[in-house]
């Protein structure tokens, strides 16, 4: 015993305690990672907010202050594509977030046969590639489409309605049905796992105090999946905030520009057009403040914890 | 734990061995190439490649296959960056951006005026492409020169002929198609919805552009402009012509006999002749002028691609020679790429080669390439401006306004304030 503490005393000099230790070991692992961050991530942000106050085309850059946010607000096409977006973001995000949540209580039964093949069906469509989906949706939604050929079969329309170049309207229906498709199994499989947390003794108890199977749903599925309803929704309106694939591929942004993103209008003014970098990292700013304010928003309203 | 310390040391010194090998190879004979198109632009650069060689037996050219979309893209890139080393010696630039990166990167392009090749030997309105101030900055080589491609089996159900259709104005064509639609069931044309194409050919067609030589945007009160949304809406709603759903759908109405023709660049014959059983039933001739339009030709131009040398070519005086003795000087080499590639050139001599006036079975036995290269040195020249894209984007949102019944001059109007916007940002 006293060897030992003298041995402890003599080292207590150089070598540093437990805790300490520990504590380096957990900064090693976290630096490479943070330092990856802020080299990939924060700095090119930095960039971006001092290339979004800079003017010119192409090269020829100069310092212009606030002239690009100044531009946006008279940019008519911006605000329509920030339109569109929002357009997306309120009718697209709660059908898709209900949709996936109705699929997972019914697809979390044990007792369902074949749910296996049922989930990841239904999970499939957001692993195939965007490109080919748009090719095959507006094959698809094309006049004289199987889509219009079926509406007209079942007696819905009289005459194919042309979803691509129609109408502003149609074209976002498009984007939005193509929305739903692609990402409701994508967020069924975080309820799903979010459903395995749930105790089935609680639905036992309901059950024996005479719950039927929607109070459940609304009194024990729904509070207990909060944090995971919570997470969906802020990355559901993150995709759609900075949605490109589906306006650039499926519309092209058509007709008139009724059906295009902001990414994809960023997109335009990069490489498109006379590249106009400045002004297209003033709009990558606004989506950015416009996902962190929205993001806030939720976790004030959503998280009580 | 040493075996993988070694490897990794041995793989390093292995990289940088072939990064030195590379350094030296730029002293050599060797080009570096950018383009798209494996039967076409590359199909056709191998081939210049293979020439050359008899003149320079070291030379030795690396084609990279790089689709339009991501080679503008990198240009850009590199542009924003200002590192042009990632650039290829020679790469090939849509005409109708040529003018646009040339103004945003003038340090990306060699000028070309004196680099030998001699510009007066292609046609006026394809190089005019690739001017800027005065200075050549590309050498021109695919022709977009339009053609009018009638179906004579359609045209003769209603009593017509290919020269009915030549030479003519867009009244007299209009006549014609509500004829042929009402004995026919056939529109005359189709065009993909939301593209203002037929519309920028209208305007080429009369000398007419989108922006003035100052480079201000002249869409509003653009008379020709006018006269073409006219022309395009009143055939639209009499369903002379019909509007389809991207390109795809556009082939479509070719080669399932929907439409009885088409008007497009020339570079449309090869996805014309895909359709085998149509053989024989095709016939070229040029477009409709706009009627009442002073300087209205039936000639006009729609696509093609020049080639420019990068600031990053180490070795310029090859790369002019090159294309100076192949792409300027050579009509063997265009003999040589029309009949498997269908390249027709913008190189004038070219035109009056033999290999050029041979009849084409596919098109009732007519000389349709020795036609398109007369049709091509006619072409009324026009100015692109580096805005080109913007003022298309508010032409084609413009024509869609007006075929939704919209008020034209209000419409282009509109149309003329969303340039000057993106002019000003």
């Amino acid at each position: 015993m006293n060897r030992v503490e003298t041995s402890r005393k003599t080292h207590t000099g150089r070598k540093l305690t437990l805790y300490q230790k520990q504590n380096l070991v957990g900064w090693a692992f976290l630096i490479p990672a943070t330092l990856l961050i802020i080299w990939m991530c924060f700095y090119p942000m930095l960039r971006a907010l001092l290339l979004s106050f800079q003017s010119g085309t192409g090269a020829r850059m100069s310092f212009a202050g606030l002239k690009n946010y100044a531009y946006l607000l008279k940019d008519g096409i911006f605000i329509q594509t920030l339109k569109n977006n929002f357009i997306y973001l309120i009718i697209q995000v709660p059908i898709m977030l209900v949709l996936a949540l109705a699929l997972a209580a019914l697809l979390n039964n044990p007792h369902l046969r074949l749910r296996g093949l049922y989930r990841t069906a239904i999970f499939l469509p957001c692993a195939t590639s965007l490109v080919s989906v748009s090719l095959i949706f507006r094959a698809m939604f094309a006049v004289g489409g199987f889509v219009n050929i079926t509406l007209m079969k079942l007696g819905l329309i009289q005459t194919d309605i042309n979803w691509i170049n129609g109408s502003g309207e149609t074209a976002r229906a498009l984007i939005i049905i193509a929305l739903i498709w692609r990402w409701t199994g994508y967020n069924m499989v975080f309820y799903l796992s979010g459903l395995q947390s749930i105790d089935s003794t609680l639905y036992e108890a309901a059950y024996i105090d005479g719950a039927n199977r929607f109070q459940q749903f609304r009194r024990i599925t729904v509070p207990l999946l909060k944090p995971t309803i919570l997470l969906t929704a802020i990355l559901s309106t993150n995709g759609t905030l900075q949605l490109f694939d589906e306006s650039y591929n499926l519309t092209r942004g058509g007709p008139s520009n009724l059906s295009m993103t902001m990414s994809h209008y960023i997109y335009r003014m990069s490489f498109e057009t006379v590249p106009k970098f400045g002004y297209a990292a003033a709009m990558s700013y606004v989506i950015f403040i416009l996902v962190a304010i929205l993001a806030l928003l939720q976790m004030k309203v959503g998280d009580k914890r | 734990m040493k075996k993988l310390v070694s490897l990794i040391l041995v793989l390093l010194m292995a990289m940088s061995l072939v990064s030195v090998s590379a350094v030296a190879e730029d002293g050599s004979h060797k080009l570096t190439v950018w383009c798209w198109d494996p039967a076409f632009n590359i199909y056709a650069m191998k081939e210049a490649a293979k020439l050359y060689k008899e003149i320079d037996p070291a030379f030795e050219l690396d084609v990279i296959e790089t689709p339009w979309n991501d080679l503008q893209t990198k240009l850009t890139t590199a542009g924003m960056a200002g590192d042009y080393s990632t650039l290829p010696d020679i790469f090939l630039c849509q005409d109708n951006a040529f003018q646009k990166n040339v103004l945003a990167f003038p340090d990306m392009f060699n000028d070309l005026t004196a680099s030998g090749v001699d510009f007066s030997q292609f046609g006026a309105a394809k190089t005019a492409y690739s001017v800027v101030d005065g200075k050549n900055y590309g050498v021109p080589f695919d022709n977009g020169a339009v053609i009018q491609c009638v179906r004579t089996d359609i045209l003769e159900q209603a009593g017509y002929t290919v020269a009915d259709l030549t030479d003519i104005d867009w009244d007299r064509y209009i006549a014609i198609g509500e004829d042929v639609l009402a004995k026919t069931g056939k529109p005359m044309l189709s065009s993909t919805a939301g593209e203002p194409d037929m519309i920028m050919m209208m305007l080429q067609s009369a000398g007419a552009s989108l922006f003035d030589a100052q480079g201000k945007p002249a869409i509003a009160g653009n008379e020709a402009l006018k006269k073409a949304m006219d022309v395009y809406t009143t055939m639209v709603k009499k369903g002379i012509l019909v509007e389809v759903t991207g390109w795809d759908g556009y082939i479509g109405t070719l080669v399932n006999s929907t439409v009885a023709g088409t008007i497009n660049g020339c570079w449309i014959l090869a996805s014309i002749q895909t359709a085998k059983d149509q053989s024989g039933k095709w016939a070229v001739t040029n477009m409709p002028k706009l009627p009442g339009v002073e300087g209205a030709t039936n000639y006009s131009n729609n696509g093609g691609s020049s080639w420019a040398v990068s600031s990053n070519c180490k070795n310029t005086a090859l790369a002019y020679d090159f294309m100076s003795k192949i792409w300027g000087g050579s009509v063997a080499f265009y003999e040589d790429i029309l009949p498997s590639s269908g390249a027709l050139a913008t190189y004038l001599p070219a035109g009056k080669s033999t290999v050029y006036s041979q009849p084409q079975e596919f098109f009732g036995g007519d000389t349709v390439f020795t036609k398109i290269t007369e049709y091509a040195g006619k072409i009324p020249s026009n100015y692109t401006g580096a805005y080109y894209y913007e003022a298309r984007n508010a032409v084609a949102v413009a024509m869609t306004t007006i075929l939704g019944g919209g008020d034209v001059d209000a419409a282009l109007a509109e149309a003329q304030s969303t340039v000057e916007f993106a002019q000003g940002v």
